[in-house]
């Protein structure tokens, strides 16, 4: 802050204007007119509660139809949730490599020996280059086959149902459309 | 200036306010202390007297392999009764008839539970009879989520349920001693399931409300606490392929009159279990079907004297220490020999004084020559190599796992000074010889076998298991002249032909133990046999190894052969493992 402070000059208040004395009280001529009560506030004044009675109404009934499809709703998902569960529970086993094995070897598949591989570069077989074998490594009905109980209760229904009627029903085989072109490897 | 009129009502009048704010002071402070400091125990308290609440229970979690795929899931199921007393008014209700008259629902139920319908309608006539206001009358139990619409969508008010917990084994018997079980109370009894009992376990929520005097739940005091169901533990197992080797050694070990057989394979480069496969099998959904001796896992419980697949590890002390190569020097070995110090040691088959070297001393796995290579070292040398190679140390820290047993140099005597080189006289378990191959195929860098990939916690969290530990413990050029030197066990040994893998190349050692017949000797004719190796040898992925349970068709290692054949070329078909292009170097020869 600077020490030169400013100096001001103190600021002179205006004189009030004087007015001119008059008597405090007056004798009253007459009663003033009593106005009339408008009929539109008392309009605005009902139909405003019963505005708000209505949208009230409105509201709960809303409401109280909501809770009603929350409880439909979730009613379905617990279903569905079981559906899901029962499906799950179908599933279970089948899924098994002992089943899968079960399956492959009615179909007349057996586990083959060494594998061979084909570099499509150069057309090298790599590898034994031998076919598989008819016989099986393992046999999955035989004496060594993996236990599995949770196979044997559903194998009634499940051979039943439709999959077999699928799996029985002559279907044409067709080699998989080649829409890309043959498979060829990028060489440098 | 004061009077002293005029003092001491006004010091009145200060003392009279501090006394009062003082006190006023003691209030806050106390106030302040039962609602903030220690509000906490004074609800708890009082929640002695008003709180109540109920359970929620947390699911266990599931067990899945490397892949994902699920081996062990919680499922809910549904006990149900029925209420007699409850029965017998709705059908005695004439104003209003049941829609379903009881004859009828109880041939749906029974049909519905798998139950016969007439048996049925005794027992309840029966129960009826006993007691006419019984009210408890014990139907199926286990009810499957399928059963349990169906028996809901007959809307019979007196059918009444119980929600539980149930543990499922999609894959029945495969991994079954692996993952081991729970107990009718649904602690874990064993395996994986013991071993990962803090993974899995759930932890239960709660739901709390508070009640007046008269009973009645007092709005706005209900909480609920979730359940935090149980985290996903997974494991390092190939599913697919433990079907395989469960099929094939049950197949197999019964094929050569064995009493029992594990196939055992871990990754060489990260030291993973992929396959722990044994038989007999435990099917965990139905523990009743096999015998309670089958229960555990025995591949991981039980130790045996290793035999010859510990020859490689005197290899590898000797190579180290005395300067021997695969060539020379050569020791004269006949296939009987008494020792100085009075030791008797013998060989598996007959044949002349050979001038062995040392890889035709594992080629032929001669006990004489390998004592005379073994003993070129001391035998606190030997022991370090043991203890080295895993001898003692358990691997997975699988529930009852054993580690085997080294004992001391100090209690060597005269006979197991040599039968130390030749894998006897300490135990390992068959985990322990692939983790010590493990490491002669991942040029000598040793890495601590493992069983758990991680635990996802019930929030999706991915807890990796720690990192297993790696150490080098022999040189890489000692592990590649190892390597070469197994790989001509497997050319040039007796099983050469049974253990071909086509297109690959593959190195093998095998093992015959004795086994002690509880009485301080060894039980005569019947062994504990066991083929290891691994392969491709041009770049090494994964140890195999195979153990028989006393064999009687054949009664050697030999009977191991196809096992481990069949067991090899699995694993090279599962992992796309490419076949060998490097040929092998010139044959390494066995005599001098």
């Amino acid at each position: 802050m600077s020490l030169n402070a400013v100096v001001r000059t103190p600021k002179v208040a205006p004189e009030a204007p004087s007015r001119a004395p008059r008597a405090r009280l007056e004798p009253v001529t007459a009663p003033r007119a009593r106005r009339k009560p408008k009929l539109a506030y008392a309009l605005v004044a009902l139909g405003g509660a019963m505005a708000i009675g209505a949208a009230q109404i409105g509201l709960s009934l809303a409401i109280t139809q909501d809770s009603f499809t929350l409880a439909s709703l979730s009613s379905q998902q617990g279903d569905l949730n079981l559906r899901t569960q029962a499906l799950q529970e179908e599933l279970t086993g089948v899924s098994s490599p002992q089943a899968l094995a079960t399956g492959a070897s009615a179909l007349g598949m057996v586990v083959a020996g060494a594998p061979s591989y084909l570099r499509l570069s150069d057309g090298a077989v790599i590898g034994a280059g031998t076919g598989a074998g008819w016989a099986s490594t393992v046999d999955p009905n035989g004496a060594g086959a993996v236990s599995n109980s949770l196979l044997q209760a559903p194998t009634n229904d499940a051979t039943d149902g439709p999959v077999t009627e699928d799996a029985t029903t002559p279907t044409e085989q067709l080699p998989p459309a080649i829409t890309d072109g043959l498979p060829s490897p990028t060489t440098h | 200036m004061t009077t002293r009129a005029t003092r001491s009502p006004r010091r009145r009048t200060v003392v009279a306010l501090a006394v009062i704010l003082s006190i006023l002071c003691v209030f806050i402070v106390r106030l302040v202390d039962i609602q903030v400091v220690s509000a906490d125990e004074h609800v708890n308290q009082s929640l002695k007297y008003l709180g109540e609440g109920d359970s929620i229970p947390g699911q266990r979690g599931d067990i899945v392999d490397a892949d994902g795929t699920v081996l062990a899931e919680s499922v809910t199921v549904y006990d149900y009764v029925m209420d007699p007393k409850a029965m017998k008014t709705v059908e005695d209700n004439e104003k209003n008839p049941p829609k379903l008259p009881w004859a009828e629902a109880s041939t749906k139920i029974a049909e519905i539970m798998g139950l016969n319908a007439d048996e049925l309608r005794a027992g309840v006539a029966a129960a009826q009879a006993e007691n006419p206001d019984t009210q408890w009358y014990q139907l199926a139990k286990s009810m499957n989520a399928e059963q349990h619409t169906q028996l809901r969508a007959l809307k019979l008010p007196y059918l009444h349920f119980e929600k539980r917990e149930k543990r499922v084994y999609p894959n029945g018997a495969v991994a079954g001693n692996l993952l081991g079980y729970l107990d009718g109370s649904g602690t874990a009894q064993a395996g994986v399931e013991k071993m990962e009992g803090q993974c899995l376990a759930p932890s239960n929520g709660e739901k709390s409300y508070r009640k007046g005097m008269d009973g009645v739940v007092i709005p706005g005091s209900e909480r609920t606490v979730d359940a935090v169901n149980g985290g996903t533990v997974q494991l390092t197992i190939n599913s697919d392929l433990q079907w395989y080797m469960t099929q094939m050694i049950a197949e197999e070990a019964q094929a050569q009159g064995a009493q029992g057989g594990t196939v055992t394979v871990v990754d060489v480069k990260t030291g993973k279990i992929r396959v722990a496969a044994e038989w007999p099998t435990m099917d965990p959904n139905d523990l009743d079907a096999s015998a309670p001796s089958t229960w555990g896992s025995k591949l991981f419980t039980y130790p045996f004297e290793p035999g010859s697949t510990f020859k490689a590890v005197t290899a590898a002390a000797i190579m180290e220490n005395a300067g021997v190569t695969p060539t020379s020097p050569t020791v004269t070995a006949s296939s009987k020999e008494k020792f100085e110090n009075g030791a008797v040691i013998n060989d598996a088959f007959v044949h002349p004084t050979y001038n062995y070297t040392l890889a035709g001393a594992l080629i032929d796995s001669s006990n004489v020559a390998l004592s005379k290579f073994g003993t070129m070292v001391s035998p606190d040398v030997r022991y370090d190599y043991l203890q080295r190679f895993g001898v003692g140390t358990p691997t997975v820290g699988f529930p009852a796992e054993s580690s085997g047993e080294l004992h001391p140099t100090s209690e060597w005597d005269n006979q197991s000074l040599y039968t130390t080189t030749f894998g006897q006289h300490f135990t390992v378990t068959a985990p322990q010889i692939a983790g010590a191959y493990q490491a002669i195929a991942n040029g000598g860098e040793k890495i601590d076998l493992s069983l758990i990939e991680s635990c996802t916690d019930a929030a999706g969290t991915v807890h990796e298991a720690a990192a297993p530990k790696k150490e080098q413990i022999i040189k890489p050029e000692t592990a590649a002249e190892l390597t070469r030197m197994l790989e001509n066990v497997a050319v040039q040994g007796g099983n050469a032909e049974r253990i071909k893998v086509p297109g690959y190349r593959v190195t093998s050692k095998t093992g015959t133990a004795q086994i002690p017949d509880g009485n301080g000797g060894y039980k005569s004719g019947v062994y504990y046999t066991s083929m290891v190796g691994f392969a491709p040898v041009d770049d090494p992925q994964y140890v195999v190894i195979v153990t028989l349970d006393q064999p009687t068709r054949v009664t050697s290692s030999a009977a191991t052969a196809s096992a481990f054949q069949k067991a090899m070329t699995q694993v090279m078909k599962t992992y796309r493992v490419m076949p060998s292009t490097v040929p092998m170097d010139a044959l390494l020869p066995k005599f001098e």
